[in-house]
C-alpha cells in the first residue's frame, strides 16, 4: 500500500508523466469530441433519409441500410484498421483526422438507429393533428416530431457518446499516443517500471470525464421532461 | 327550402389498404350549415372516409372538392386550414403547451399575427373554463379537457367546415357531457360539420342528416326523425336494433 502511494506521489510530482498523462486524455477527448460530433450530425443525415418518404430517396435508402448493417456488423478494432492501413494509408495523413473519421463513421450507424428509433416512436396522431391544421410537413417535422423525437433519444445518445469515449482506448492499437497509451507509456521499464498506479490514474480520467456526462445527460433530460409534467 | 352552397362534393371516392377495399365509391355532398351525423359498424370505414376528405389518407380513386374545387396535393395544405378536423385521441402536441398548440398554425399560416392569435386563444379558452390552463402542457390536461382545447384549436383557424372522428369515443362517461355541450354549442353558431359518432341520442339531436355506411358504401341517409324511426333498410334496422 505504500508502494502504491508513493507510486501515485512520484506519478504527480514527475512534470514528464503528468504531462504525457495530459497529452494522452487530450488526444482522447479530442477525438471523442470530433467523432461524437461529426457521428451525430451523419447519423442525423441517415435517419431522416430512411425515414423520409421522397420515392426517389429509394437508392439512397439501401446504401445506408447496408452501411449501418455492415457497421454494426464488424469490430470497431477491424474498421479502424481499415481507416489506418487501407483507406488512409496515405503518407503523412494526420492520423488524428483518421481515427476521428474512423470513430464517426462507427458512431454515425449507431447513432442514426438511435435518431430512427427516436423519429418513429412519436404518435402519427403528433404529426397528423399538425397537418390537419394545414401545416407544412416541414414544420410539422421541425417543430412537433424532431422535438418528441429528441427527447426520447436523449438518454440512449448520452450512451453513444460515453461508448464512443472509451472506445477510443483502441487507438493505442495503431500506435497513437491517447490515455490509454500514456498509462502503459508511463509504466512501462522505462519509465516507473509498475502499470498499476498510472493504469489507475487512467481509470479514473476515463471515470470523470464518464460520470460528468451522465450528470450532464441527466440535467438535460430533466429539463426537456417539463413538459410531461407541468400544471 | 332556400338554395345552400355546397361546401364539400365526394364524388366516387374508394379508398383500399392494400387488398382490403374499404371505401367503395362514396357520394356524398355537404351543404353550407349542414350537421351530418355518419353512424355505421365498426371497421366500416367512418374515420377513413373523414380521412380521405382532409388527405391524412390518400384517396385509391375519385374526387374531394371543396368550395367547388378540386383537392390536390398542391393544395391540400390550404384546404385543411379551411376543413379543420378534431381526433378521437385529441392529439394535442405533447411538446408544447395549451397556448402553442392554439397559436402555432394559425401563426405559422399568416392567418394571425402573434398578438391576435394570443387574444382570440384566451378569448376561446376563457369561454371553456380553461384559462387557468393556458401555459400547462397537454399531460397535465384530463381527456375532457384536452377534447375542449382540440376543439377550439380547430376553430382557431376558422374553418368553414369541420370534421369530428369520435370524439367522446376516448372519454371517461363524467368528461363526455362537456364535450358533447361544446360541440353543440359551435354547431348551434353554424359551424358545418360532419361527425362521426356513437353516441345516437347526441345524434338524434344534433344531426341535420344522418348518413349510415356499411362496407364502405353509404346505404342510407336521411333525417334523423327518417332515420331512427323509420329507417329502411334492413342493415340500419339490425343496427339500429342493436345500439338504441
Ligand atoms: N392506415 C391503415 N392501414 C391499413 N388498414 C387500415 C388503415 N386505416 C384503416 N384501415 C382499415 O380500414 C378499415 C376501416 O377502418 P376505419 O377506421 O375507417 O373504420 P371505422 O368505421 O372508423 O371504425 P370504428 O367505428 O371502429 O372507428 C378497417 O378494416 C381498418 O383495419
Ligand atoms: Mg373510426
Amino acid at each position: 500500500m505504500d508502494n502504491f502511494f508513493s507510486k501515485l506521489a512520484e506519478l504527480f510530482t514527475t512534470p514528464e508523466y503528468i504531462d504525457s498523462l495530459l497529452h494522452g486524455f487530450l488526444l482522447t477527448l479530442q477525438i471523442a469530441f470530433f467523432a461524437v460530433l461529426i457521428g451525430f450530425v451523419l447519423g442525423l443525415i441517415i435517419a431522416l433519409v430512411e425515414t423520409g418518404k421522397s420515392k426517389w430517396l429509394a437508392p439512397l435508402r439501401f446504401v445506408f441500410r447496408v452501411y449501418v448493417t455492415v457497421i454494426r456488423g464488424t469490430p470497431m478494432a477491424l474498421q479502424l484498421f481499415i481507416m489506418f492501413f487501407v483507406i488512409f494509408a496515405i503518407r503523412d495523413f494526420p492520423q488524428v483526422v483518421t481515427a476521428i473519421l474512423a470513430f464517426a463513421f462507427n458512431s454515425a450507424a449507431y447513432c442514426s438507429e438511435i435518431i430512427r428509433g427516436g423519429i418513429l416512436s412519436v404518435d402519427t396522431g403528433q404529426t397528423e393533428a399538425g397537418l390537419a391544421l394545414g401545416l407544412p410537413y416541414r414544420t410539422v417535422f421541425l417543430k412537433i416530431v424532431m422535438p418528441q423525437a429528441i427527447k426520447n433519444i436523449i438518454p440512449a445518445l448520452g450512451n453513444e457518446v460515453i461508448t464512443v469515449i472509451k472506445e477510443t482506448a483502441i487507438v493505442s492499437m495503431v500506435g497513437m499516443y491517447d490515455l490509454n497509451m500514456a498509462a502503459k507509456d508511463i509504466g512501462s521499464g522505462q519509465n516507473m517500471a509498475s502499470y498499476v498506479v498510472p493504469m489507475f490514474v487512467a481509470a479514473l480520467f476515463y471515470l470523470a470525464v464518464v460520470y460528468l456526462i451522465t450528470v450532464i445527460i441527466k440535467i438535460v433530460e430533466k429539463r426537456m421532461r417539463r413538459s410531461d409534467a407541468r400544471a | 327550402m332556400p338554395e345552400r352552397r355546397l361546401e364539400i362534393s365526394v364524388r366516387g371516392l374508394k379508398k383500399s389498404f392494400g387488398d382490403n377495399k374499404v371505401l367503395n365509391g362514396i357520394d356524398f355532398d355537404l351543404y353550407d350549415g349542414e350537421k351530418v351525423v355518419v353512424l355505421g359498424p365498426s371497421g366500416s370505414g367512418k374515420s377513413t372516409f373523414l380521412r380521405c376528405i382532409n388527405r391524412l389518407e390518400e384517396p385509391t380513386a375519385g374526387e374531394v372538392f371543396f368550395d367547388d374545387t378540386l383537392i390536390t396535393d398542391k393544395n391540400i395544405q390550404a384546404m385543411r386550414g379551411k376543413i379543420g378536423m378534431v381526433f378521437q385521441h385529441f392529439n394535442l402536441i405533447n411538446n408544447l403547451s395549451v397556448m402553442e398548440n392554439l397559436t402555432l398554425a394559425p401563426v405559422k399560416l399568416h392567418k394571425f399575427s402573434a398578438d391576435e392569435a394570443d387574444a382570440k386563444a384566451r378569448k376561446l379558452l376563457k369561454h371553456i373554463g380553461l384559462l387557468n390552463k393556458v401555459d400547462s402542457f397537454p399531460a397535465s390536461l384530463s381527456g375532457g379537457q384536452k377534447q375542449r382545447v382540440a376543439i377550439i384549436r380547430a376553430l382557431m383557424m376558422e374553418p368553414k367546415v369541420l370534421l369530428f372522428d369520435e370524439p367522446t369515443s376516448a372519454l371517461d362517461p363524467e368528461s363526455i357531457g362537456d364535450v358533447l355541450s361544446l360541440i353543440h354549442e359551435v354547431v348551434n353558431n353554424g359551424m358545418t360539420t360532419i361527425i362521426v359518432t356513437h353516441e345516437m341520442n347526441f345524434a338524434r339531436e344534433i344531426a341535420s342528416r344522418v348518413v349510415f355506411i356499411d362496407k364502405g358504401r353509404i346505404i342510407e341517409e336521411g333525417t334523423p326523425s327518417q332515420f331512427f324511426s323509420h329507417p329502411k333498410t334492413p342493415r340500419v334496422k339490425e343496427f339500429l336494433g342493436k345500439v338504441l
